[in-house]
């Protein structure tokens, strides 16, 4: 387990979803990077029920996540708020609090590709899709020896750039709170919950304004 | 009388009971009245039995002798006792007295008779037979008829006996049956499909993933010939074992030396050790169950044996022939595990009385595999046996915490160690055999050299893994002067660790020839060293010690070592070079004044100059006298000392 950053990656100008993202592999691999296995990561949203709510508290929503990398584990976040790292079992137990949580199943969001090892690195081009339609490009580098943030940050940006060049992020807001503490799995999937939500409001706007 | 007044009379009652005495004041002291059997015991001792009886069938007159004699008697009595009739002998005494009589009679009347004068005795008339021929013809048929009725109804009963009876033993056949039945559930899983019993043969309960079905079958064995003899081993119920079960198997493990010709694999170990003698009859169906279940645990174990040989690569490709594996796990070592499979029928029988291969097997090993598979069998049945905890799987606690730790692939795939029954087995193999010929080449070196000795001292519980060895060289007579050897051998799968005394490590391969040089170096090393120890208990100098002497020829395995004493007074010294291969060298200074064939020098003119040590002289050692190195150097050590 190392240190991660998730990004997005703007799809270029002419080309589809698909083909950036080939794009972005050839230049992988062109880089010296070895496919090494798929991977995916996807995301539930629970709207917190009538009972709840009416108490006062505005509708928070629940993002229920699971990442291949941890095959064991789901995440269950609020934004800003707590993350939960639980047994696979939790999404059941999501089944049997209907009453509190109730799943927008229309909102479900994931994020599916090809995995790479480059030496130390370990690269994942994903296709983020929601429903049946591809929404965007999402790239997760993780350094794996480090597993303090702010130690790589100039490393991993480094990296980044020799693939990814303008499109490098700055950053990210995880690391920020962070400092010198040890970078957990949960970041990273705090990362992936903001990237989706990121990439829902992106999508909405648009899929308003033809309307 | 009439004219005199009523006299008033008091009757009272006789007193029935004797008076004893009178008292003065008039009362009266009673006897108490004598019980039957008291009263009985005094009359009885009034009677004087020698008088009257025999007397009375001698002769009629003696006997009227004698029933007058108790007449007087009673008269006598009669008058003292006024109850004649309370004599209990008076019945029996009348009846004697009549039968007399009547004998007295009989007596004159036959007397009379046998004169024939005034009596005779005549034949009653007797009644005229009756009439002869029909009645009897009658009573002929009626007989007849009679006898007929009985004997039908002496048939009859007799049929119902029999057939009582043999509804009897029908039914306690039938109660033997459910009993065996019974007997038979409490130790296998039995349903009914059907009209049939059905059972379970397979580890499939105890978790095991194997795909044969492993069904027999329970028989009624009831429908046995009534009048032949039931045999002793006779069993009401039976089992029917599938084909492929019959039989009896094992599994063989052996190490060889040098790989066979391929040609020969696959039948060599086909059919091994005769049946052992089977008494004639059928067995119980007990050891017969048994014996399947034991094929089919057989048969699971080589199927995946022989599935992970196939899947697994290795540097040198498993084989697996017909009903072997073979695998290599040293160069030139052949570990080949079999499935030895013999029914019962006599063609296999006879073949395994042609092939009696001497190979040894490796039991340790055998037994393991079944233990393994069974380890196997158990893992399976935890993860799927409730009960579980809801919120995750039941298993390995660090697996528990996987999800919740959030544990990524790597981290999980190191926890799941899944190594593979042939792997382990074949390290089992290995680490036994490396065990093994460590143990030779101790004991081939023991016996070859005898100074120094060398001692093991094996430990007798091991991992299967690893074991341990404690390895001593001593000299004889010197054991506690001379310990500086110690050496602890942890033979582990592929590599021994030799720890030093002092603590250094050092690996050796698997090779045998590496573990003989070791030793061999580290018993000259021990010569040098006891030969400093000695110097020590005997106060000579040490004036240099090596273990690693670069000088003088090379030995080929390891180095030569050497030690320079001298002796109390300084005059002599002594320096012994020894080498694992080209032995010992032992060298005497002299004291230059001693030499007398020293060539005077120019320079060193002056008597100072005598003090100093001459030159050296070889010892030839192997004229010495003693018994081993450490005692010939005592002994020079000895001679070399001033008194």
């Amino acid at each position: 387990m190392g240190v991660t950053c998730v990004t997005q990656v703007p799809v270029l100008e002419g080309k589809s979803v698909q083909q950036t993202v080939e794009l972005l592999s050839k230049k992988l691999e062109l880089l010296g990077a070895e496919k090494h296995g798929a991977f995916g990561v996807d995301c539930e949203t629970y709207h917190t029920a009538a009972a709840i709510s009416s108490q006062g508290q505005t509708g928070k929503l629940m993002y229920v996540m699971h990442n291949s990398e941890y095959p064991l584990s789901c995440f269950a976040l609020f934004e800003n708020g707590p993350c939960l790292i639980a047994d696979a079992n939790f999404d059941t137990l999501m089944v049997k609090l209907k009453g509190f949580f109730q799943n927008a199943k229309a909102n479900k969001i994931e994020s599916r590709g090809t995995r790479y090892q480059y030496c130390d690195f370990l690269v994942k081009v994903g296709t983020v899709t929601m429903g049946p339609s591809a929404r965007g490009i999402s790239v997760e580098v993780e350094y794996c020896p480090c597993v303090i943030a702010n130690d790589c940050w100039n490393l991993l940006m480094e990296f980044m750039q020799s693939f990814m060049g303008s499109h490098t992020p700055g950053i990210p807001s995880v690391f920020g709170t962070k400092h010198d503490s040890i970078y957990s799995p949960a970041d990273t999937m705090v990362q992936y919950m903001e990237l989706f939500n990121k990439i829902r409001k992106q999508q909405q706007v648009p899929v308003a304004g033809i309307r | 009388m009439a004219g005199v007044p009523a006299v008033r009379i008091s009757i009272e009652s006789a007193c029935e009971k004797q008076v004893q005495e009178v008292g003065l004041d008039g009362s009266e002291t009673y006897l108490q009245p004598l019980s039957m059997s008291q009263n009985l015991a005094r009359l009885a001792q009034r009677i004087d039995f020698s008088q009257g009886s025999g007397s009375e069938e001698d002769e009629p007159g003696s006997a009227g002798r004698a029933w007058a004699e108790p007449s007087e008697a009673e008269d006598e009595e009669g008058l003292v006792k006024f109850q004649p009739s309370l004599w209990p002998w008076d019945s029996v005494r009348n009846n004697l007295r009549s039968a007399l009589t009547e004998m007295c009679v009989l007596y004159d009347v036959l007397s009379i008779v046998k004169d024939k004068k005034f009596m005779t005795l005549d034949p009653v008339v007797q009644d005229p037979p009756p009439p002869k021929q029909d009645p009897q013809f009658l009573q002929l048929i009626s007989k007849k008829k009679s006898l007929a009725g009985a004997a039908q109804i002496l048939l009859k009963g007799a049929e119902r006996l029999s057939k009582s009876v043999a509804e009897n033993q029908e039914n306690k056949r039938q109660r033997d049956f459910n009993s065996e039945l019974l007997r038979l559930r409490q130790h296998w899983k039995l349903r009914k499909v059907g009209d049939k019993i059905l059972g379970d043969l397979s580890y499939r309960s105890a978790g095991s993933l194997f795909l044969h079905h492993g069904t027999f079958e329970v028989i009624k064995n009831t429908d046995i010939d009534l009048d032949k003899k039931i045999p002793e081993d006779y069993c009401p119920l039976d089992v029917q074992i599938p084909s492929d079960l019959e039989g009896s198997a094992y599994i063989k493990v052996s190490i060889q030396k040098q790989a066979p010709d391929i040609g020969d694999l696959g039948t060599v170990n086909l059919f091994k050790r005769p049946m052992p003698k089977s008494k004639p009859g059928t067995p119980h169906w007990q050891t017969k169950l048994e014996t399947a279940q034991n094929v089919l645990l057989c048969k699971e174990i080589f199927a995946q044996l022989s599935r992970e040989a196939v899947q697994i690569k290795s540097q040198i490709p498993h084989i697996v022939v017909k009903n072997q594996i073979i695998s290599q796990p040293f160069p030139g070592l052949q570990l080949s595990i079999s499935l030895c499979h013999s029914s019962n029928d006599k063609k296999s029988q006879k073949s395994a009385s042609e092939k009696q291969n001497p190979e040894g097997h490796l039991y340790v090993l055998e037994h393991n595999l079944h233990q393994l598979i069974r380890e196997c069998h158990k893992q399976t049945l935890s993860s799927v046996v409730m009960p579980h905890p809801a919120s995750a799987p039941f298993g390995h606690k660090r697996m528990r915490l996987a999800g919740p730790q959030a544990f990524d692939k790597n981290e999980i795939s190191s926890l799941q160690t899944n190594e593979g029954l042939l792997e382990k087995i074949i390290k089992q193999a290995k680490h036994i055999f490396l065990r093994r010929r460590t143990a030779r080449t101790i004991d081939s070196l023991a016996s070859r050299i005898e100074d120094p000795q060398i001692q093991a001292h094996w430990s007798n519980i091991n991992d299967v893994y690893e074991s341990s060895v404690k390895v001593l060289i001593t000299s004889q007579g010197y054991e506690q002067i001379c310990k500086s050897i110690q050496l602890q051998l942890n033979i582990g799968v592929e590599q021994i660790r030799v720890v030093h005394r002092d603590g250094r490590v050092i690996t050796l391969s698997h090779q045998e020839q590496e573990l003989q040089d070791f030793l061999l170096s580290q018993m000259s090393q021990h010569q040098v060293h006891a030969v400093q120890q000695l110097a020590k208990v005997m106060g000579w100098h040490v004036l240099s010690f090596s273990n690693h002497v670069g000088l003088g020829p090379v030995e080929s395995i390891g180095n030569a070592s050497a030690i320079t004493v001298a002796s109390p007074n300084g005059d002599y010294a002594i320096s012994v070079r020894n080498g694992p291969e080209s032995g010992s060298k032992v060298m005497v200074q002299f004291p230059r004044s001693q030499c007398k064939d020293l060539p005077k020098g120019d320079v060193l003119q002056d008597n100072k100059w005598n003090h100093l040590r001459g030159p050296f002289k070889e010892v030839q050692w192997n004229k010495m006298e003693g018994r081993n190195f450490v005692y010939k150097m005592e002994l020079l050590m000895a001679a070399l000392t001033p008194c």
